[in-house]
Order: structure tokens, then sequence, then C-alpha cells
């Protein structure tokens, strides 16, 4: 009877553990061109366009500060991750390239976005870790 | 009923298409061109998201989506408010369906097909954007054109009017202009021509057959969106008949609603008079009047693909 228990407990502590658990990406290498751009819309009329196309195509998965808290965000198999602290590491062209080519879980938003527009959503992004 | 010379009109409607189309699209590579001169290789910026769907409601907009995109969309129209809970406010009653699917193969033409539950009703359709409003204001409307062809599928019996494979045929064709006068408001209107071939008619007490609608059927519809939040916004619709028939003159359509955008759906839930869905068939049959009370629920759900 004991060793039952023992073995339900293990059993119960993996099935946790497994649940815990999710996939931590991989390191994103990015080109060197791609990531020397520099981003043309950094005006405050973008940062307001930026604002309103991270709500509408981001905020599902990255939450609305960036904290990667949204709706969507415990369905994803990769950690969504802290924009507001992964963003500083990054130059604009690097995060441009991100958004425009997508990678797992992240979609690809070149086609749904021109852009100008992933322009304006990498300076909102960059506003996140203010 | 007499059958109308469908190619006259057809021609006359292709006539004032181009002396539309052209002018006004010549007036567009001008000003791309003259913004090519001015300053070396800034490219015309035009306004985006007038509308951020291809309906509002009822009514098509001037929105083409960008190249390259795929459009899914589900339409639905519940039955009228008339017998109150017994059918949940028409809910559980009569409902009207269609399925349509509409790809961008180049930069602003659009070309679709749809099936529509009454009658099996079949269409094809295409939407083209002749001009576009421009961020500076050189151009200060967007101008589309919607047309489509949708046939009858039915077969051919004593209840039915075919006589000839043209009989099934009806077409609709729509100029609309509209403006983006804010961030959060955007309007349009837009003149609207449907044309059936054969239309149901009666025999008088000489036995003359005598008709109960004129083929052609002229409208304009007025339509609107304000953004309240970035995701939701309200949306109103209004669609008045011109044509003057023997018999069962349509009523308006007045709607009134709400649409939530995500990154890839559209939802539009509403309140309005018209449940043919297909435009020339609501603009010439709808006989719910608003005045009346006689309302239904609709809702879109539009879902785009990018490749």
């Amino acid at each position: 009877m004991q060793n039952k228990i023992i073995a339900l407990c293990a059993l119960t502590g993996l099935f946790i553990a497994g649940a815990a658990f999710r996939y931590q990406p991989k390191p994103w290498a990015v080109p060197a061109p791609a990531a020397a751009k520099a981003n043309p819309n950094k005006s405050a009329e973008d940062l307001t366009a930026g604002k309103a196309l991270y709500s509408k195509h981001c905020t599902s998965c990255h939450g609305k500060t960036g904290l990667g808290d949204g709706p969507k965000a415990s369905e994803l198999k990769t950690e969504p991750g802290d924009l507001s602290k992964d963003v500083a590491s990054q130059t604009d062209g690097a995060l441009f390239f991100k958004i425009t080519e997508g990678r797992d879980d992240m979609p690809k938003f070149k086609g749904k976005m021109d852009d100008e527009e992933r322009w304006q959503v990498v300076t909102f992004v960059r506003s996140l870790k203010k | 009923m007499k059958k109308q010379p469908i190619r006259y009109i057809l021609a006359g409607v292709l006539t004032a298409l181009c002396c539309i189309a052209l002018p006004l699209a010549s007036l567009q590579a001008q000003t791309d061109s003259s913004a090519a001169k001015l300053v070396a290789k800034k490219k015309v910026a035009y306004t985006k998201y007038t509308f951020e769907g291809n309906f509002i409601m009822d009514e098509q907009t001037v929105m083409v989506p960008s190249a390259k995109s795929l459009e899914f969309v589900f339409q639905h129209r519940f039955g009228t408010f008339n017998n109150g809970f017994t059918d949940l406010f028409g809910i559980f009653g009569g409902a009207h369906i269609r399925l349509g699917l509409a790809y961008t193969p180049i930069d602003r033409l659009q070309i679709g097909a749809g099936i529509y539950s009454e009658n099996m009703g079949v269409d094809i359709n295409a939407k083209y954007a002749i001009l576009k409003q421009t961020k500076d204001g050189r151009i200060p409307v967007s101008i589309s054109w919607y047309g489509n062809v949708q046939m009858d599928t039915r077969k051919k019996d004593a209840s039915t009017l075919f006589v000839t494979f043209s009989d099934r045929l009806s077409f609709f064709n729509q100029i609309m202009i509209a403006r983006k006068v804010t961030e959060k408001l955007s309007v349009q209107g837009s003149f609207n021509v449907s044309h059936f071939n054969n239309l149901e008619g009666y025999l008088d007490e000489n036995g003359g057959v005598q008709p109960m609608y004129k083929n052609t059927h002229l409208s304009f519809s007025l339509a609107g969106r304000y953004k309240i939040t970035d995701k939701f916004s309200a949306i109103a619709a209004y669609c008045q008949p011109l044509t003057q028939h023997p018999m069962n003159n349509p009523h308006p359509n007045v709607s009134l609603g709400g649409e939530i955008r995500t990154s890839g759906h559209t939802f539009q839930v509403y309140v309005g008079n018209y449940d043919g869905i297909v435009p020339q068939l609501s603009n010439l049959y709808n006989q719910n009047d608003y005045t009346k009370g006689q309302f239904l629920i609709g809702f879109n759900i539009d879902r785009f693909w990018s490749f």
C-alpha cells in the first residue's frame, strides 16, 4: 500500500513538472544586414500607430505591456518572454526582422502589416522598456 | 415578364465605369508621377484602414486587402423579431447563410465566389480600388467598384421562371466613395445598380403578362464606422431604394451594430432589416419594414490570410 502511494505521488510530481515545463526559446540569429537597418518611423505619430497595431496583432500573446501574459500565452509551446527587458539588447533592425519573418509560435507579419507598420510596432515595443 | 436587352445595360454600366475609372486612374498616375518628380523616390502615402474589412454588415466597403490575401467570410442572418419569444426573437426562426472566398491576386483587385442558402445561389464577384485616399490630402477620398453575377441554381420546373439559362442570372454593380474623416471616423456612400434578367410577373384581367418589378433597380447606400477602442467599433448603414416598381416596392435597410477586430479576424454583430445577404436580392426584395420594427440579428465573420 505504501509503495502504491509513493508511486502515485511520484507520478503526480512528474505530471506537475511536465505541465510546468515550457520550451525555452533557442537563440534567434538575425542576419547582420537586417540587424543594421535603421528605423525610419520613430515619430510620436508612429508610436501612436504602433500602439494600435500592437494592440490588434500582439497583445493576445505578448500581453498589453509585453510581459508575455496575453490570453493565448499559456497555449504557446514557446515562452513569449518579457519584451520590456528582451528588447534592450536588440537593435531596431533585429526586432523588425523577427516581426517580419516570425519563427515557431511567432507568426510572420510580412503580408499582414506593411513595412511602415512593422517599424511602427518596433517603435512601440521599444517604448515598453520605459 | 419581358426581358430587357441585358447586353445594352451591361455595356452602359461598363462604359460608365470606364468613364469614371480612366480619368481617375490617370489622375492617380499623374499624382504619383508629380509626387515622384517633386521629391525623388518618395512613395505616395495612402491613408490606411479607412475600413478594416470587406463588409459593413450588408454593405461592401472600399477596402481591397493587400495583394496575395485570401478572405473567407461567413454571413448569417436570423429571422425577424416578429414572433417574439416563440422563436427566440428570430434566432430559432428561418436563417439565410452565405459562405464566400475572395483572393487579391494583385494590388487593388479582389476576385471572389460565394454560395448562398436561398435557392442555392452561387455568385462570382470582383472589387477594384480605383482611387485611394492619400495622407497629404491630394486625393481626399477612396473610390472602389464592386460587381457580381449571381445564379439561381434551382431545378427548372413549374415553380421556377427559367426558360433559358440567362433567366437564372442577376447582376449587381456599385461605385463606393469613402473617406477616413478622422482616425476614429470613416464614412462611405455608394450608388448601386441591380439587374435581374427575369422576374416574376402576373396575369391581368385580359390574360396579359404584367410585371411585378422593373428589371433594373437603383439604390444608394450610406455606411460608417466609429472606432471606440483599437479593437472595437460601432458600425451603421442605411440603404435607400430609388426605383419605383409596379408592385412590392422594397423597403430601406437600417442597420446598427458592433465590430471586433483581431489580428486575422473581423467579427460583426448587428441588427438590421436585410435578410438577403446577396446585395441585389436584398435591394429588390426586402419587405422587412423598419417602421414596423421588422428587424433581425445578423453577423459576419471574416478571416484573412496573407501569403
